[in-house]
């Protein structure tokens, strides 16, 4: 059995010299390619431009799973909606559950937001906590060390490399994490309100306060009911800005700024889903631009 | 979770350490002495909380409880015919009059159509169980129940047990995740309303190529009497699907089915079947989706072949996160066969219209509200056009796995 799996590995290796790695959304995507660097193969399944718990079971993301060596996945519930058909029809034993090619992220990351109770009477609740961190940038190098030591594991022979790759890579981000969050400090106390909780991990790390969601059940549509109250809660606390992302309607957060004197912001929730925000860095800095502007 | 939280913790401060100066590698040390105290101060009290447990209870198994949904589906209809002489309607050369089953908003005003268990679960590392367990108000029925393999190389999958066969492009669906509430004339009228659905064996591969190319092949027990029905198993279907995106937001689906069997009487019936499916993807939560289908039967009877086919073509409009609409036409296209019995009826252009406008509140929740102008049955010996109109509501509380495209 493992002798097989070796096999295949050597083969595949040797054909494409590179390990095939499929992720589920951008940000993944990204910092897999700093990680494996010309070693790894890296396709997105999940386009930035969707909401990502919704995003189409196309069959071409069967065939794009069909070979995979190691599929990276967030995590944390947000991928229940569309990816478990296309495990379950992509044919490859590397990726099912339990196998070494699957690598859940959100083992890695301390969630937050974890419901005490959850029934879908309130709402599309994730049940194991906001899989929403790849929008706090201190999680990136938690991240690159997961997949590191994935790749690692299954690429043995390149390990320095990844282990190299690894290093640079992390010593750079700590780099950019100084300026970065010393360019935020302004931000610290500010308050704001989100369409759904997307942002969570960025805001309590910079000490942003959200003081309430466009939707009023996760998964919602909003009502004017709870629209009304959204607004007296803004006017009340002297909310300026609004979280918008790119995929909900913006109808509400219009009208809501409208009334309240508030800014709307699209905020990119996955590198490439603005204009300005395909590499990491950029991504983070957009965050960081529309929030704390 | 504490633990998990120092973990990082920990991870984060070593990595650090590889940069910078020696100033900061030995504050870093220090962190991680003081890390490490912690950790062990941790996994003390966790210790101390697992002995005031009780020590005397164990195989607890709950960590291995299957997925299980239930799926409800209720509606209310009116029709403008009578429930006793609907029960008895004719498809002139497909389906004689008291010979329709119809499991499905058979009556006038409320029907409780069925409610479903869905269980799944993985078996071990090699096999994953599916079962479908259908409850109609007087019988319980297993939809299907089967095992597939996990763990073969090469893009192989055996599907084993009793199941919708992957014939064409509506044959595996579900009744409740069809995209109007009455099944496909042209699927009604040789398969019946569970379609091909049987005890056998599918094998199916996926192409290690760029496009999505899947073959599969699936042995049958053939009981479906419609169009086979003998006694020994010898059902064979043959499929072949490709879809290729064009852009980012059209995908394009389409695949040819075939399927080989014997009739009661020992003589051949094959079935044929094409469809093509296109999806623009115009929006997280709105889409265009034509989907049609053509199947073609080709059944012996004594001393000739009868062939028989039809069609369906329907278009759904997705227009936001919680509404759709869609229409869909289906016709009879070919009826060579014996329809001596029905001399003075008219049995040309069997067709039907159908539109539906859908409400979802809630991924999990669904109000649809379909009408259909019937063309195509026969009541009290005579053709005549019906029209229905129904609400139905469908939920899918519990663990419900997602559906397939
Ligand atoms: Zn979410």
């Amino acid at each position: 059995m493992k002798k097989i799996v070796l096999i295949t590995l050597v083969v595949t290796t040797a054909l494409f010299a590179s390990l095939r790695v499929d992720t589920t959304y951008s940000t993944l995507g990204a910092i897999t390619k700093r990680v494996g660097g010309d070693l790894v193969n890296v396709t997105v399944l999940g386009s930035s431009k969707y909401d990502p718990h919704f995003i189409v079971p196309k069959p071409s993301l069967l065939s794009k799973l069909r070979r995979a060596d190691l599929l990276i996945m967030n995590g944390g519930g947000i991928e229940l909606g569309w990816l478990p058909p296309l495990i379950q029809n992509a044919h490859n034993r590397n990726i099912q559950n339990g196998a070494k090619g699957l690598l859940d992220i959100s083992h890695f990351i301390p969630m937050i937001d974890k419901p005490s109770t959850v029934s879908r009477a309130f709402g599309d609740v994730h049940a194991e906590g906001n899989p929403h961190y790849t929008t706090d940038p201190h999680l990136v190098p938690i991240i690159a060390k997961a997949i590191a030591e994935k790749l690692m594991q299954l690429d043995s022979e390149n390990a320095d490399i990844y282990q190299k790759n690894l290093d640079a890579f992390t010593q750079k981000w700590q780099e950019y994490l100084k300026g970065y969050d010393a360019g935020l400090r302004s931000c610290r106390g500010k308050k704001v309100v989100q369409y759904h909780e997307l942002y969570n991990y960025f805001l309590k790390r910079y000490g942003v306060e959200s003081i309430g969601n466009i939707e009023p059940l996760p998964g919602i549509a909003p009502s004017s009911k709870h629209t009304l109250a959204l607004l007296m809660k803004m006017k009340k606390d002297g909310v300026k800005t609004i979280l918008q992302d790119i995929y909900h309607e913006k109808k509400t957060a219009k009208f809501i700024a409208a009334k309240t004197d508030a800014q709307v912001v699209v905020v990119p929730h996955d590198v490439g889903a603005v204009k300005g925000s395909e590499t990491l860095e950029k991504f983070y800095n957009t965050i960081a631009e529309k929030i704390c502007q | 979770m504490q633990k998990k939280l120092l973990l990082s913790l920990f991870a984060f401060s070593s990595l650090m350490a590889n940069s910078e100066t020696d100033a900061l590698k030995e504050q870093l040390q220090l962190q991680q002495e003081t890390t490490q105290k912690l950790l062990s101060q941790v996994e003390m009290l966790e210790a101390q909380q697992q002995s005031s447990a009780n020590t005397s209870a164990s195989f607890s198994q709950n960590a291995y409880l299957p997925d299980i949904a239930m799926i409800l589906n209720i509606s209310a209809l009116s029709r403008d015919v009578k429930n006793s002489e609907y029960e008895n309607y004719a498809i002139a050369g497909f389906i004689e009059s008291g010979d329709a089953e119809i499991p499905f908003n058979a009556k006038r005003s409320f029907n409780l159509n069925y409610a479903e268990f869905a269980i799944h679960s993985v078996v071990d590392p090699y096999f994953e169980a599916f079962a479908y367990l259908h409850m109609h108000p007087s019988e319980l029925e297993i939809d299907e129940a089967f095992v597939t393999t996990t763990s073969l190389p090469a893009g192989f999958r055996i599907k084993a047990g009793k199941f919708k066969s992957a014939f064409g492009r509506l044959n595996e669906k579900h009744q409740h995740s069809w995209s109007f509430d009455e099944q496909a004339l042209i699927y009604k009228s040789l398969f019946g309303p569970d379609a091909i659905s049987d005890a056998g064996v599918q094998l199916q591969w996926v192409a290690p190529t760029d496009t999505y190319i899947m073959a599969g092949v699936e042995t049958l027990q053939g009981s479906n009497e419609r169009s086979f029905g003998d006694e020994d198993p010898n059902l064979f279907v043959g499929y072949l699907k490709s879809s290729i995106d064009i852009g980012d937001n059209l995908s394009i689906l389409g695949g040819v089915s075939a399927a080989h069997g014997q009739t009661e009487k020992k003589q051949s019936s094959n079935v044929y079947g094409v469809d093509l499916t296109l999806r623009e993807q115009l929006g997280s939560y709105s889409s265009l989706v034509w989907q049609s289908e053509y199947l073609q039967r080709e059944k012996d009877v004594d001393t000739s072949t009868d062939s028989q086919g039809g069609l369906y073509t329907q278009l759904v409009y997705q227009f936001n996160k919680n509404h759709s609409v869609g229409i869909r036409y289906d016709r009879i296209t070919k009826n060579e066969t014996d329809l001596s019995a029905y001399a003075g009826v008219d049995t040309d252009n069997l067709e039907r219209y159908t539109g539906m406008l859908e409400y979802k509140p809630f991924p999990m929740s669904r109000l649809r509200l379909n009408y259909s102008h019937d063309r195509s049955k026969i009541i009290n010996g005579t053709r005549q056009d019906i029209n229905t109109v129904m609400i139905t509501l469908n939920i899918a509380a519990g663990a419900h796995g997602a559906h397939s495209y």
